[in-house]
C-alpha cells in the first residue's frame, strides 16, 4: 500500500515549508512575508479573513504562479515549482475549491487522470478500475461504484474523490482549499474522516478552512494568516476558540468574554 | 445493480470502524448485464428509427433495399462519415470544426488541378489534397490556440477563406478527366462494394479504438469535459487540441479527394452545407455540442440515418426540397429526446433512492 512508504509518526521538523513569500497582483499587495509550515502525519489548518491571502499561498505552494520573494523549502532544501506538474511530482498535491474534476468521466478516471494505466497502448480497464476501488477503500471512502461518472456523485462524495486523486498522485502533503464549504454535516464527517485517513498514514495535511469547528475538530495546529502575512501559529490542543478569532480580527489583545 | 450500496447518501450513518460492507464496489460491479445496455441506450432508438424509416420506405417502393442501393447509401454516407468521425473527435475535446465543408472543395480541387494541371503523379496528388486539409486544419488549431479566437469563429472565417481559395484557383470551372487510376482509389469495386466504403470503415473503427482505448481517447475527453482539470492533471491541452483540428481538416482533405476520385473531376462547387451535415450527423449520434461526451458508433448512426433519409425520401417520390425540413425536425427532436434521457439519468440514483 502507498501508506507504507511515509513515516507513521509525527516529526517535528516541518518537511515542506513557505518562507517570507511576498505576492502582489498589480498594485495589491496579497502577501507581505507569510510562511507556513506542514509536518508529516499532522494536520495543519491554514485560517484567516477574506483576502488574507490563504488561497494566494496555497496557489504558490500548489506551482500554479511564482512568488515575488520568499521561497519554498522541502525537508529543509529549496525547491522551486514553475508548474503544477512540478509540485505534483516532488509530491505536493492540492485539492483546489473548483475540485477540478470532470464530470463526464467516471470515477476511477478521474482518480487517474494523467496517468492512465495502458497495455500494449491501450487503456488497461479491468486495471484502471480495480485500483481506483482499492485506493478508495485504503482511504475509506465510498461511493456507489468506480464506473459512476463523478456528475452523479453528491458534493461531498466529489470532495472524497478529489482527494483520492491527490494521494494517489504519490502525495505526501495534500493542500485542500476548504475543502467542507458547500457541504452537508454527513458530507462534512465523510471529508473529516478521509482527512483523518491521510493524517493516520502519515502524509502532511494543509486544509484552509473558514469553519472553526471544522479546524478544532480536526487539526494539530493551527495558522493564522492577516492581511498577506502569518500573525500566529498554536497548538489546536493548547488554544482557544477566542483567542484564534482575536488574531484572524487583529484584536489579539483584546480579551473576549466567555470560555 | 442491486448489489450496489450508495454509501454516503442511504441515510445511514457510517459504521464506526469502517467495516468492509461499506466498502466502494469491484470493478465488474456497476457493469450492467447486456441486454439491460443495449435497451438504455440512445443508439438503439436510433437504429430503431432507422429500421423503421427503412421498412416504410420498402413497402412503397421495392428498389429501396435492394444491394445496389444499400451500397449507394453506405458510399454516400461515407463521405459525411469519415469528415463526422473527427468532428466527433473535436466536439468531444470541447472544439467545433465549422470549416470542414470549404477545406473538403479546396482538398478536392487541388488534387485534380496538381493532376491535370502540373502533371503530378496521382498517388502524389491524392496525399497532397490531404496535406492541404491538414494545413487548413493546422492553421484553425493556430489561431485557436494562440490567437485565442473562438473556434466557432475561426472555422467560420476559415469556410469563407477556403471557399473562396478554392473559386480563386479553379477560376469558377472545374477540371475534368482525370486518369482512371485516381477514379479507382474511390470506386474501385470489391465483393460489389467501392473502396470508398472500406476506407470509411476501417477510419471509423481505428477512431473508436483511438477514442475509447487510448490514453489520448481519455484525454480528448478530459479536456472536452473539463480543460483546466485536464490541464491541472498533466494533460498536454494545447498538443490535444491542435491534433484535433489537424485530424479534422486532414478527414476533410481526405474524404475531398475521395469525392475528386469518385467524381474522376474536380468540382469547387461540392461540400456547401457539408459541415452542417457532419455537425448534425454526430449530434444526432449523441454527441454533445459542449464537449466530453459523444462515440463513433453513435456518429455512425446519425450519418447512417442522414445518408437514409437523403436516400428514402427520393425513393418515395418525396420532392428533395422537403429533406432539408425532414432533417432539421429530426436533429431538434433527437437532440430534445437526449437531454430528456441525460436529465433522468442524473437525477435517477437520487430518485431511486427517495
Amino acid at each position: 500500500m502507498l501508506a507504507e512508504q511515509f513515516q507513521p509518526t509525527a516529526t517535528e521538523a516541518p518537511c515542506f515549508r513557505a518562507v517570507g513569500i511576498f505576492k502582489a497582483f498589480g498594485h495589491v499587495q496579497a502577501l507581505q512575508g507569510a510562511s507556513l509550515d506542514a509536518y508529516a502525519g499532522r494536520v495543519t489548518a491554514l485560517v484567516g479573513d477574506n483576502g488574507a491571502g490563504k488561497s494566494t499561498i496555497v496557489k504558490i505552494m500548489a506551482g500554479l504562479f511564482p512568488a515575488d520573494d520568499g521561497h519554498l523549502e522541502l525537508d529543509g532544501h529549496e525547491v522551486r515549482f514553475r508548474t503544477p506538474t512540478d509540485a505534483l511530482n516532488a509530491g505536493i498535491a492540492t485539492v483546489f475549491q473548483d475540485l477540478a474534476l470532470v464530470e463526464v468521466l467516471d470515477v476511477a478516471t478521474n482518480i487517474y487522470l494523467g496517468r492512465i494505466p495502458v497495455r500494449w497502448q491501450l487503456v488497461d480497464d479491468r486495471r484502471l478500475h480495480d485500483d481506483a476501488a482499492d485506493q478508495l477503500q485504503a482511504l475509506r471512502i465510498r461511493v456507489p461504484s468506480v464506473r459512476v461518472p463523478v456528475g452523479m456523485l453528491s458534493g461531498g462524495q466529489r470532495q472524497a474523490v478529489a482527494v483520492a486523486r491527490a494521494v494517489t498522485q504519490g502525495s505526501r502533503i495534500i493542500i485542500m482549499d476548504e475543502p467542507t464549504a458547500a457541504l452537508g454535516v454527513r458530507e462534512t464527517r465523510q471529508v473529516l474522516d478521509v482527512v483523518r485517513e491521510l493524517r493516520a498514514q502519515g502524509r502532511g495535511v494543509i486544509v484552509i478552512s473558514h469553519d472553526l469547528e471544522t479546524v478544532f475538530d480536526l487539526s494539530d495546529s493551527i495558522s493564522v494568516f492577516r492581511l498577506g502575512r502569518l500573525v500566529g501559529v498554536r497548538r489546536t490542543a493548547e488554544t482557544s476558540r477566542d483567542e484564534i478569532v482575536s488574531l484572524i480580527t487583529g484584536s489579539a489583545s483584546v480579551a473576549v468574554g466567555g470560555s | 445493480m442491486k448489489t450496489v450500496r450508495l454509501a454516503g447518501s442511504e441515510g445511514t450513518t457510517p459504521s464506526p470502524n469502517g467495516d468492509d460492507s461499506l466498502t466502494v464496489q469491484r470493478a465488474d460491479v456497476g457493469r450492467d448485464r447486456l441486454i439491460e445496455r443495449v435497451l438504455r441506450n440512445p443508439q438503439t432508438a436510433l437504429l430503431i428509427v432507422i429500421i423503421l424509416f427503412s421498412a416504410f420506405v420498402e413497402l412503397s417502393n421495392r428498389n429501396f433495399l435492394t444491394f445496389d442501393n444499400v451500397v449507394n447509401i453506405l458510399r454516400d454516407g461515407s463521405f459525411i462519415f469519415i469528415i463526422a468521425v473527427a468532428g466527433t473527435f473535436v466536439l468531444v475535446g470541447g472544439g467545433l470544426d465549422l470549416s470542414v465543408g470549404s477545406v473538403f472543395a479546396l482538398s478536392s480541387v487541388a488534387s485534380a488541378m496538381l493532376i491535370a494541371n502540373y502533371g503530378i503523379p496521382y498517388p502524389a496528388a491524392f496525399v497532397l489534397g490531404i496535406v492541404v486539409g491538414a494545413l487548413c486544419g493546422l492553421v484553425n488549431a493556430i489561431i485557436v490556440i494562440y490567437g485565442r479566437i473562438p473556434a466557432l469563429i475561426t472555422t467560420l472565417g476559415m469556410l469563407y477563406v477556403a471557399r473562396g481559395m478554392t473559386w480563386i484557383i479553379t477560376g469558377g470551372s472545374g477540371t475534368q478527366y482525370l486518369p482512371q487510376g485516381f477514379g479507382d482509389i474511390a470506386s474501385l469495386r470489391q465483393w460489389g462494394v467501392p473502396l470508398m466504403v472500406y476506407y470509411a470503415f476501417l477510419i471509423g473503427i481505428m477512431a473508436h479504438v483511438i477514442l475509447e482505448h487510448t490514453r489520448f481517447g481519455y484525454g480528448v475527453r478530459a479536456v472536452g469535459g473539463n480543460r483546466e482539470a485536464a490541464r491541472a492533471c498533466g494533460i498536454n491541452v494545447t498538443r490535444t487540441t491542435l491534433i484535433l483540428f489537424v485530424a479534422s481538416g486532414a478527414a476533410a482533405g481526405l474524404s475531398g479527394v475521395l469525392m475528386a476520385s469518385r467524381l474522376q473531376s474536380g468540382q469547387p462547387s461540392i461540400g456547401q452545407g457539408l459541415e452542417l451535415q457532419v455537425i448534425t450527423a454526430a449530434i444526432i449520434g449523441g454527441t454533445s455540442l459542449f464537449g466530453g461526451l459523444g462515440t463513433i458508433p453513435g456518429t455512425f448512426l446519425g450519418t447512417l440515418l442522414i445518408a437514409v433519409l437523403q436516400n428514402g425520401l427520393v425513393q418515395i417520390q418525396i420532392d428533395p426540397l422537403w429533406q432539408n425540413v425532414v432533417v432539421g425536425i429530426v436533429l431538434v427532436t433527437s437532440v430534445g429526446l437526449d437531454q430528456v434521457r441525460r436529465a433522468r439519468m442524473w437525477r435517477g440514483p437520487a430518485r431511486a433512492r427517495a
